[in-house]
């Protein structure tokens, strides 16, 4: 078991570092910063106008203050959401295609090692890079208490919600990763699937009756909502864990048949 | 050391290896040559677990790769035709990363040791601070080789180690292999003929996915023309031709080249008679100069083209029976 463990480890410390000593990771901890940023000033000021709209209010009953969970930190993280959708995809593009072209998974593939420990080593690799642009938008939402009082469940709920939606693009993005040498074919597969599962929640209120629940219930961001809103659901929480090991297992299963086609 | 029985590997209708068998025994070296395209690639591959077959088995230090991969891959190193390099990673991070997938369990001090020896090995420690990326060719194989050595695995399996090598490189890592035979047990493959004369003691001649030969480079040499042949130089009037088919033992004369006065013969004998103190005698009696007589060395370069076409010749039912990509390139 320790051997998994440090396998896994050493997979994984190799990927986060091969993310961080190019420039990928930091222009895109950059630009994460920059779009949240944006989002950021637009819902402060947004929430600003609407307290001093509120307090102000001679109308109806006593002033309410306008609840900045609500209003602002969870349209906030939802914005966030839409940012990883678009970054995501580059950051698993790599994680095979890259060693199938450069031959390096012939080293990985002939090492001591099994398949799952390469497999769960790359997909924590990933994760760690994803919790380092999560970390990003950290200060900005660190400021928000010190300027003001938010609760700080929802919040954390929140996060918890955004740190398992994008291990589903990543474990979705590692298949892909898997059955290309294309870097770029991979990149927009992926892209292309994230927004799918993404839409897909759409389709139940065009769609036949018994179509709605199942589009709803694959629709990634469906499940999100509720950890916006404070609630940590087991439902949610077996959805997004399951759709994991789906796609963990799909991985899996292409790295090995990978081998018998050669 | 290493056990290939019957290793057979299909490719949808394609048969990349068919029924390959072969053993090396401990500390030999063992070279696998080919045309490009024969399989050994293939070969190698599954012998280091990169590949399953579609029949037959490998043993590597008495684990089979299919049934217990992990035990053999702690036992096998392994060099692809492209070495395995992760451009960001400086040669010494590289190596540590390696050192840590294959180690198992060990200090940090252990590993450190295991990288640093394996840098001397191969004489890449001034450039262990280099990124891989800048590395010139020479570097990047020897690097490969060094991260095949680095957990001092029982079999090395080297596919091409000296491909795209400029010839002091080819010199200097031919002698790294031969310094690390005898510790380890080596199968290397090439398509370059003297590379396996220079460093193996044993050779498999694979063709089109099959074995067509397995011997020494020496006895393959020996064995395979049938009658042998001297080379004699001399001085004369060039009618000699006459004269030295005369003497008994002689099959054939034939000039192989002339410069003047001085006339060389190729001259096919019977190959368990010696003739060369007839011939020697002949040549001074009649007073012509004699200025060299020594055995023709068939090179294996000729074997292989006699095997690998007498090969294409027997399979004269399949599509086209020596296309041109199958000579091999020397």
């Amino acid at each position: 078991m320790s051997d998994a463990l440090r396998n896994v480890g050493a997979i994984a410390g190799k990927e986060l570092r091969s993310y961080f000593v190019s420039p990928m990771a930091w222009v895109m901890m950059g630009l994460f910063a920059l779009i949240f940023a944006y989002f950021y000033l637009l819902h402060v000021s947004a929430f600003v106008e609407e307290s001093l709209r509120s307090s102000m209010s001679q109308f109806g009953g006593p002033s309410q203050a306008v609840n900045v969970n609500m209003r602002l930190i969870r349209p906030l993280l939802s914005n966030a959401s839409v940012i990883i959708l678009f970054l995501l995809p580059m950051v698993t593009m790599r994680t095979y295609a890259e060693e199938k072209r450069s031959g390096t998974v012939e080293l990985l593939l002939t090492s001591p090692l099994t398949d799952v420990e390469i497999v769960i080593g790359k997909f924590l690799g990933a994760i760690g890079l994803y919790g380092a642009l999560l970390g990003v938008t950290l200060i900005y939402i660190g400021l928000l208490f010190v300027y003001g009082r938010p609760e700080a469940l929802p919040v954390l709920s929140g996060y918890v919600g955004l740190f398992l939606l994008g291990s589903c693009f990543i474990s979705m993005g590692l298949f892909i990763s898997s059955t290309t040498k294309n870097q770029m074919v991979a990149g927009t597969a992926t892209f292309v699937f994230s927004l799918l599962f993404w839409i897909i929640g759409w389709l139940s209120d065009v769609a036949w009756s018994w179509l709605a629940p199942i589009v709803s219930y694959l629709s990634v961001t469906q499940h999100f909502d509720d950890f916006g809103k404070g609630i940590i659901d087991t439902k949610h929480l077996v959805f997004y864990l399951s759709f994991i090991a789906f796609w963990l297992f799909l991985t899996l299963k292409s790295v090995d048949s990978e081998r018998w086609r050669g | 050391m290493i056990e290939v029985r019957h290793l057979t590997k299909r490719y949808g209708p394609v048969t990349a290896v068919d029924d390959v068998s072969f053993r090396v025994e401990k500390g030999e070296i063992l070279g696998f040559l080919g045309p490009n395209g024969a399989g050994k690639t293939t070969t190698m591959r599954i012998v280091t677990g990169y590949i399953p077959a579609t029949d037959g088995t490998a043993t590597v230090a008495g684990f089979n790769v299919f049934t217990h991969p992990l035990e053999a891959k702690r036992r096998t190193g392994y060099l692809p035709e492209t070495p395995p390099l992760y451009p960001e990673m400086t040669v010494r991070e590289y190596l540590t990363f390696v050192a840590r997938i294959k180690l198992g369990k060990t200090t940090k001090t252990e590993r450190t040791a295991k990288v640093e020896a394996a840098m001397k090995r191969t004489h890449v420690d001034d450039a262990a601070g280099k990124h891989c990326a800048k590395l010139s060719k020479g570097y990047r194989q020897r690097v490969g080789i060094a991260q095949a050595i680095l957990h001092d695995p029982e079999v090395l399996v080297l596919d091409e180690p000296t491909a795209g090598l400029d010839p002091k490189q080819i010199i200097e890592t031919r002698d790294l292999i031969r310094g690390l035979a005898g510790s380890h047990t080596i199968v290397l493959s090439t398509h370059i003929l003297p590379e396996v004369e220079q460093t193996c003691q044993r050779v498999v001649i694979i063709n089109k996915g099959r074995v067509v030969a397995i011997d020494t480079p020496e006895s393959l040499t020996h064995q395979l023309k049938g009658a042998a042949s001297l080379y004699v130089q001399l001085e004369g009037d060039g009618a000699a031709a006459a004269a030295l088919s005369a003497i008994p033992g002689v099959h054939a004369v034939k000039e192989a080249d002339r410069h003047e006065r001085f006339v060389g013969y190729e001259i096919e004998v019977e190959p368990t008679r010696d003739v060369r103190r007839d011939l020697a005698r002949t040549i001074v009696n009649k007073g012509w100069g004699l200025l060299e007589l020594r055995p023709m060395r068939v090179g294996l370069e000729e074997i292989f083209l006699e095997l690998t076409e007498e090969d294409a010749a027997t399979n004269a039912d399949g599509p086209a029976p020596s296309a041109p990509e199958d000579k091999p390139h020397v």
